[in-house]
């Protein structure tokens, strides 16, 4: 995984933005950009994104909940049961506000949550925080 | 006809029965006869043929209403038709402003990379510490700079007249769901009718009746947290949530 050894989260890691609205992933890509991530692919659905976190040596997922094939909570459920991909941090980004979901998402080894609407700021504390947290 | 109280005929039904006999009534005198075999709760009967005769004419009342067909025919498809424009609309504006912000980034970021170029130039000429040459130099780079902060700010303004002007979808978008929102209306008043017309309708003011969820208790955004107690209402709730857990 591409974390400096000063813990300090490492802009050309590869990220992988999930969600089943391409305009949500633009804002989402636009943000990362600007927060200095440059490798970024996308997915618009859980079911197409796990194919890809197994073809390919992905640092890090963003993804949304309600999806149609796959929901971003079974994406987080399958990342972690396969060995080969169960270190990757995974933030979620949701409109999902129930508390029961929430506590759902902990307990199946989020490592963010970030509610709909949500500001630039947000995004870049969770950030830092999740990777503050992984050093 | 009375019904016996004690035993499967009376004398009423059996002198009765003669009479009609003895007049050649054969028909009168058959429904005499089937109904000492077969005695029937005259009074559930009458009871049976009401509630048939009230179902008849609710079902004819449908049949020749024809705002259910319409309804079911031509409304409602032509509001999937409507929120599927409100979908189009809105992502297309989306887009238009995202290409215009896009735009909008690199000028912006330009402009300040340029502005951080003569910066230590200008500041030595502040502090009366630039030689000729540099100056020369300086109001070159100053030059250039004024000409193409003049150019790029105007860009910017263009730019950020394509995003006002993105934003005319609201009123298009808002006109077109008021009529879905009287569709609903008009759905929910026949549903209503129907229900109390088939005595099916129960005031039931204690339950709350919660909203449908999918799989995993999805339900997608939340309209009116206020009434809700089960869901966060912002960012710091999620936060404070998961720090009371331990997460």
């Amino acid at each position: 995984m591409n974390v400096s050894p000063e813990g300090a989260l490492d802009k050309n890691m590869k990220v992988l933005v999930v969600d089943d609205f391409s305009t949500m992933r633009r804002i989402v890509k636009n943000l990362l950009r600007d927060l200095g991530f440059t490798n970024i692919q996308e997915a618009d659905d859980g079911s197409t994104a796990l194919p890809m976190l197994q073809g390919g040596d992905f640092d890090f997922v963003v993804t949304d909940w309600n999806m149609p094939g796959m929901q971003g909570i079974d994406l987080l459920k399958a990342i972690r049961a396969d060995a080969s991909l169960s270190h990757i941090p995974v933030l979620l980004i949701t409109a999902e506000a129930k508390k029961e979901q929430i506590v759902m998402a902990a307990q199946a080894g989020v490592n963010g949550y970030i509610v709909k609407p949500f500001t630039a700021g947000t995004l870049k504390t969770k950030l830092d925080k999740i990777f503050e947290r992984l050093a | 006809m009375s019904i016996p109280m004690t035993g499967r005929i009376s004398l009423e039904q059996a002198k009765s029965l003669v009479e009609l006999l003895e007049s050649g009534q054969q028909d009168e005198a058959d429904a005499v006869f089937a109904e000492i075999q077969s005695p029937i709760n005259s009074e559930l009967f009458a009871e049976i043929g009401k509630l048939t005769r009230q179902l008849h004419d609710s079902l004819t009342n449908f049949q020749v209403d024809s705002k259910l067909n319409d309804l079911a025919k031509a409304d409602i498809p032509d509001a999937k038709e409507r929120l599927n424009y409100v979908i189009t609309r809105t992502e297309e504006a989306a887009n238009k402003t995202m290409d215009a912000v896009e735009a909008i980034f690199p000028v912006v970021d330009t402009i300040a990379e340029q502005v951080e170029a003569v910066n230590p130039s200008w500041t030595k000429l502040m502090n009366n510490d630039l030689d000729l040459k540099e100056f020369k130099s300086l109001c070159l780079d100053i030059d250039t700079l004024l000409k193409n902060t003049g150019k790029e700010t105007r860009h910017i303004h263009d730019l950020m007249t394509d995003v006002l002007m993105a934003q005319d979808f609201q009123d298009l978008t808002g006109q077109v769901i008021r009529k879905v929102i009287d569709l609903v209306i008009e759905v929910e008043e026949s549903l209503i009718n129907m229900l109390t017309a088939f005595g099916l309708s129960e005031e039931s003011t204690e339950e709350k009746i919660l909203p449908r969820v999918g799989e995993n208790l999805v339900e997608g955004p939340i309209v009116n947290t206020e009434k809700r107690d089960d869901v966060v209402e912002d960012q710091d709730d999620v936060d404070d949530l998961l720090s009371s857990l331990g997460f």
